[in-house]
């Protein structure tokens, strides 16, 4: 009953070591470093989304939002503050988790396409913002910044695109640690019932809303630093990362690695950011055949890459008793009962 | 049965557009006590239950729960208070596992459930024997993890109870426990609303239909007829009802009891 688990456990330990291996991997591939760390950074973001859409059920189509806000956070303290390397990542992380804090309690009461259409539009509040106050923000054109050096204790070094990635990978791993421990904990677990059914949750005398206030507040965080490592990465933030657009291919990645596994938004980014690099390099239609490969990939898995698999394996070994996250456990041989379809009146 | 009222309504009403679905009902649930509501169909006995679960909101009336009023509280706030319900078509978390399904609320009763960090292996332990402990009251710890969506509709129901015990409760809600359910299951649910006052001493307030079930199993019996209250008594008392028997029951049907 616990070898699935075990298996799970080591499978993302040994992710996580080859992803540490990650330059010189990307040197044998023919891959930037930047490329990579964009990887990393997305998938972070993704997570987030992962958490309201995979674990809770929640189509959440304004994470870019938090997003952008955590890429101008990082700009706007570099640029007019003079901030360290370490200090715009707080601070693109605050905005993010701050910009959460404002729409939550909007969102609070929508469920399903209203939950989805209202984070639509106030995502697209905050993308009109940065676009138009352009004193701030520099408008449509974006806002250059240099990316500061890094100082930690004696450490004082400038950021190249290695050392880059090293932080990047950080916080990837010190955010798949905490998505761990969050899906595992109480309060994730109750997350998951929130998806399967909203209304027992209210019976067994939870307020369901509080749950989803703190799930929508952690996604903000994680976008927000996900925002603010690409502003660092790209030395730039501009409006377009605020755009619903870019909360789609959030939604897409999630969907497409596996919504409610841990690491389903990580396949998602890889396929997406590696994808879209080498396409468009071959076609300017790149979209087209990315496109093209998505389709194939849901009619494929539907249950999204990493999802499809753990189903897979599921059903060829016992349910696990507690593990939540690797989909519906696979009927028994002790067979299904049918049951009785019944109206409530 | 000392005259500790644990649940009262008082002149409740709730309309669906030109529907007066429940019209000024009213009861009395005494501490202790298995009290059923009876009626034909849409004699409202759902629609006033929701008004005392906190499902809906009543248009009017009150609702105390041990002479608190919480008639506008919110449904999650009644089950910290102590209520619980279950409902026609079991309320459950399909595609998790009956362990799983009881754990929510264990862990909710014990005020962990907000926690971002896993419990202590103590925690842990405690919670595990709490969920034991309802397995072994339904008699299900075979199927501890089994999805419950993939459970016969009987099975489904006794997870239900279970859950709706993790709370800790002092009244239970049963909204018709019997419906849709087979002879012998109806018999295993029986048996359960029995321990569920005997064993562990809860306030039951069932809806039912059978009229067999409410005869053998309440203390007191409310009926309710096209959104009014008919009768309300002891089972036998009920039973010989000139009123009840013209609205609901058919002499032919009691005579059989």
């Amino acid at each position: 009953m616990r070898s699935g688990r075990r298996t799970a456990l080591w499978g993302g330990v040994a992710v996580l070591v080859v992803l540490a291996a990650g330059p010189a991997i990307g040197t044998l591939l023919h891959l930037d470093t930047s490329i990579l760390s964009e990887v990393l950074l997305t998938a972070i973001g993704a997570m987030g989304v992962n958490l309201l859409l995979g674990y809770t059920g929640l189509p959440i189509f304004g994470n870019a939002a938090f997003f952008g806000l955590g890429a101008y956070g990082a700009a706007l303290s570099v640029k007019d503050f003079n901030a360290g390397f370490l200090l715009a990542l707080l601070i693109g992380l605050a905005a993010g988790l701050a910009g959460g804090l404002i729409v939550a309690p909007f969102l609070l009461r929508r469920r399903n396409i209203y939950f989805g259409l209202l984070s639509i539009a106030f995502g697209q509040v905050f993308y009109f913002i940065a676009y138009r106050f352009s004193d701030l923000t520099g408008g449509e054109d974006g806002m250059a910044f240099p990316r500061p050096p890094l100082k930690v204790g004696p450490l004082h070094s400038p950021v190249d695109e290695t050392l880059m990635y090293y932080v990047v990978y950080a916080l990837f791993v010190a955010a798949v640690v905490g998505f761990w421990l969050i899906v595992r904990s109480p309060f994730g677990q109750t997350l998951v019932a929130i998806k399967q059914n909203e209304l027992r949750v209210r019976y067994l005398g939870l307020n369901a809303d509080r749950f989803i206030f703190v799930g929508i507040v952690v996604a903000a965080a994680y976008a927000g630093v996900a925002g603010a490592l690409y502003g660092l990465l790209l030395r730039f933030a501009f409006p377009l990362l605020m755009d619903w657009h870019e909360s789609g291919n959030f939604i897409l990645m999630t969907l497409l690695g596996g919504a409610g596994t841990i690491f389903g938004p990580l396949i998602g980014a890889i396929i997406f950011v590696i994808g879209k690099d080498i396409i468009s390099t071959i076609t300017p239609a790149w979209e087209i055949v990315l496109g093209a490969f998505f389709i194939a990939c849901v009619l494929g898995f539907p249950r999204g890459i990493l999802g499809t698999i753990a189903d897979t394996i599921a059903r060829r070994s016992a349910p696990d008793a507690d593990s939540l996250d690797a989909g519906p456990p696979a009927p028994t041989d002790q067979g299904r009962v049918a049951v009785t379809p019944e109206t409530g009146a | 049965m000392n005259g500790d009222v644990i649940l009262e309504a008082v002149d409740v009403c709730k309309h669906f557009g030109g529907v007066q679905a429940v019209d000024h009902i009213g009861i009395r649930v005494e501490r202790g006590s298995l009290h059923a509501v009876i009626g034909p169909n849409g004699a409202g006995k759902t629609t006033f239950f929701n008004t005392l679960s906190g499902f809906y909101l009543p248009d009017s009336g009150s609702v105390r729960f041990e002479g608190v009023d919480v008639t506008n509280e919110p449904n999650w706030r009644r089950i910290v208070r102590g209520m619980s319900r279950t409902f026609q078509t079991p309320s459950i978390f399909p595609e998790l596992t009956v362990y799983q399904n009881l754990l929510i609320g264990t862990q909710a009763r014990r005020g962990v459930a907000f926690r971002l960090s896993l419990p202590s292996a103590k925690q842990r332990a405690d919670i595990d024997a709490r969920i034991d402990e309802l397995l072994g009251f339904v008699n299900l710890r075979a199927a501890s993890s089994r999805t419950v969506g993939e459970l016969a509709h009987g099975s489904q129901r006794l997870v239900e109870i279970a859950m709706s015990l993790s709370t800790e409760p002092k009244l239970v809600l049963l909204d018709e426990p019997m419906t849709g359910l087979a002879e012998a299951e109806t018999a295993r649910i029986m048996s359960v609303i029995h321990d569920l006052h005997d064993r562990l001493g809860l306030t039951v307030l069932f809806v039912e239909h059978n009229m067999r079930v409410v005869l053998s199993l309440a203390h007191r019996v409310t009926v309710l007829d096209r959104g009014r209250l008919l009768a309300e008594g002891p089972p036998a008392e009920i039973a010989a009802n000139e009123a009840v028997r013209d609205a609901y029951l058919g002499k032919e049907i009691i005579e059989r009891v």
